[in-house]
């Protein structure tokens, strides 16, 4: 009796162990899972049916169903704020990736320096992003600012205006860019350039290719997948950038600087129209996905051919 | 001679990023007087003016208090439960190929821009009442890193070779005593490299925390900052001041680590 109870026992534990191991790697997912579904799915699920409401005054009051999302291609502003945006990273990325590949190229010829340029490279990276907007109101402040500060040096006199004009100002919106994010495209370019096969240089070399050639005949094309997730990355993240126009400009002057993202915060937040305001960032988030998809999509083609 | 020429590049590229840095920190040790009236890199004469009038007038310490408590406790809720689900992810078969379905999810969810997400945000904590509050913000910076988490665990445990577990396994330990004995410490240099960057990312974080917080007991470093600098607007000295503060444990945390900073930067698109 003792005994089968004992094997019962035994069994039984075995059986609950075959039970738990079963279970393990669900259980293992799902504290994870359940915090991205409080945290991010049900909120945004939450988000898309708060963008069929009108909102007065921060209360909603009445259900519009789509009209939040039809009123955007209406609504000068917000194509505006796209237009602005589109220009931003397209001019931002282009010259990020030029800087960038330039740098990798140089850091990977082993020069003098390379090391500690590397190190000091990471920095604007790392720097707090509303300290970088402080820092570059320091330098284009035409009282005070680091640009007058240099003309006053070498002229003798001369304030320099850069964020009073709107021309200006977003071409000095685009620099506070390339100088945060340069770092990032040349770190990735860099790793990408280490890791080519030595064998197809030293052919060329053999042959007496000279170096503009080497570069347009392997290093680019060897290089193509991985410059291509760089651009997407950076592509993605220049698409919302919000914390340092928030300090630059705020998106002034008038409607030079402001991005998509200052706008849709503007909407929500200084003008109570959350449900107008969801329905434009969502629309914002499908451009990005829908971007990332087909690029995803592309650099996978390109690995398999 | 091609190679001087090269090295003269990276000189001017590091004098680039560095002068405006050190404008902004040359700028907080000088009076508003020297500011404003006569234009250098350095102050002629240091004063600490600046950075007493921020720790008297404002909360700077309390910005700080709370940007470690929040950073910190996010940062290490994300990588235990990370790393678990990352390990799951990595070397089980789930019902229906639901762990390639949930990796793919858990990237969208990391492409995903924060500033879609504060609205919505915002309005649940609302109605739960978790505005202005450190549970708020720990929740949330939580969530948003445990994507990352698990995307980058997943790959190094993917290299981690099964037979060194299994191995373990057949001397009679459990999955989980294997788990933590054989394969968290081969990924250990991952795990740091995930931390690392997690860090940065919360430290650095604004826009969640400008919407989630709105005084001192719960506003973290940069929404302090940037409130002053509203409120202060043309007195650059607290402003600068105010910015070599904010950056000057990350920087310094940086420096300590900065071995392990590249890969998780890059957001593992570096192996």
């Amino acid at each position: 009796m003792a005994a089968s109870a004992a094997a019962y026992s035994t069994r039984r534990s075995r059986v609950q162990g075959a039970g738990l191991e079963r279970a393990l790697p669900y259980l293992l997912l799902a504290p994870a899972l359940l915090l991205i579904l409080a945290v991010v799915v049900y909120p945004l699920i939450y988000g898309v049916q708060q963008s069929f409401l009108n909102f007065r005054f921060g209360h909603a009051v009445g259900n519009v169903g789509l009209d939040n999302y039809r009123q955007l291609w209406s609504d000068p502003a917000f194509t505006q704020a796209l237009w602005v945006t589109l220009k931003f990273v397209t001019l931002a990325v282009a010259l990020e990736t030029i800087f960038g590949l330039g740098l990798a190229l140089l850091v990977a010829s082993e020069v003098p320096f390379a090391k500690g340029a590397r190190l000091i490279f990471i920095v604007p990276m790392i720097v707090t992003p509303i300290v970088v907007g402080i820092v570059f109101r320091l330098i284009y402040a035409s009282d005070v600012g680091l640009l007058t500060t240099l003309r006053t040096d070498i002229f003798g006199s001369g304030q320099v205006f850069i964020l009073d004009k709107g021309w200006s100002a977003f071409l000095g919106l685009v620099a506070l860019d390339v100088w945060e994010w340069t770092p990032l495209m040349f770190l990735i370019l860099l790793a990408g350039i280490q890791s080519l096969p030595v064998e197809p240089f030293e052919a060329a070399r053999v042959d007496g290719a000279g170096s503009w050639r080497v570069f347009l005949d392997h290093t680019l094309p060897m290089l193509s997948p991985i410059l291509a997730v760089a651009i997407a990355l950076r592509t993605i993240d220049a698409f919302t950038t919000f914390d340092q126009v928030f300090v630059l400009t705020k998106g002034g002057p008038g409607t030079s600087t402001q991005l998509i993202s200052i706008y849709g915060y503007n909407t929500a937040f200084k003008f109570d129209e959350f449900g107008y305001g969801t329905a434009m960032l969502l629309t914002v988030a499908l451009m990005v996905l829908a971007f990332a998809a087909i690029t995803v999509r592309l650099i996978r083609r390109q690995a398999t051919a | 001679m091609r190679r001087w020429w090269g090295t003269l590049v990276l000189l001017a590229v590091s004098a680039i990023v560095l002068v405006p840095i050190a404008y902004m920190v040359g700028t907080s040790f000088k009076s508003n007087q020297e500011i404003t009236q006569d234009l250098h890199l350095l102050p002629h004469t240091w004063t600490f003016s600046n950075y007493d009038g921020l720790f008297k007038d404002s909360y700077f310490s309390q910005y700080f208090r709370n940007t470690f408590v929040v950073c910190g406790t996010s940062v290490l809720i994300s990588l235990v439960f990370g790393s678990l689900a990352a390990y799951s992810l990595a070397r089980f078969q789930l019902l229906m190929g639901l762990e390639r379905k949930l990796g793919f999810g858990i990237l969208t969810v990391r492409i995903l821009p924060p500033v879609v997400l504060v609205v919505p945000l915002f309005l649940v904590a609302l109605r739960l009442h978790l505005l202005d509050s450190w549970l708020g913000l720990i929740l949330a910076y939580s969530a948003f890193n445990v994507s990352f988490v698990v995307w980058m665990m997943e790959s190094f445990f993917r290299e981690i070779p099964r037979d060194l577990e299994e191995a373990s396994m057949v001397d009679g330990s459990s999955r989980m005593t294997a788990f933590r004995r054989v394969t968290l410490p081969l990924a250990a240099p991952g795990l740091v490299a995930t931390a690392i960057f997690a860090v940065i990312v919360t430290y650095n974080e604004f826009l969640v925390a400008l919407v989630l917080t709105s005084s001192p007991t719960s506003q973290t470093v940069p929404v302090g900052a940037s409130t002053l600098i509203t409120r202060i607007d043309i007195d650059w000295g607290a402003m600068s001041a105010a910015g070599t503060l904010a950056i000057l444990p990350i920087v310094v945390f940086a420096l300590i680590v900065q071995r392990h900073l590249v890969r998780g930067m890059t957001l593992g698109a570096i192996k």
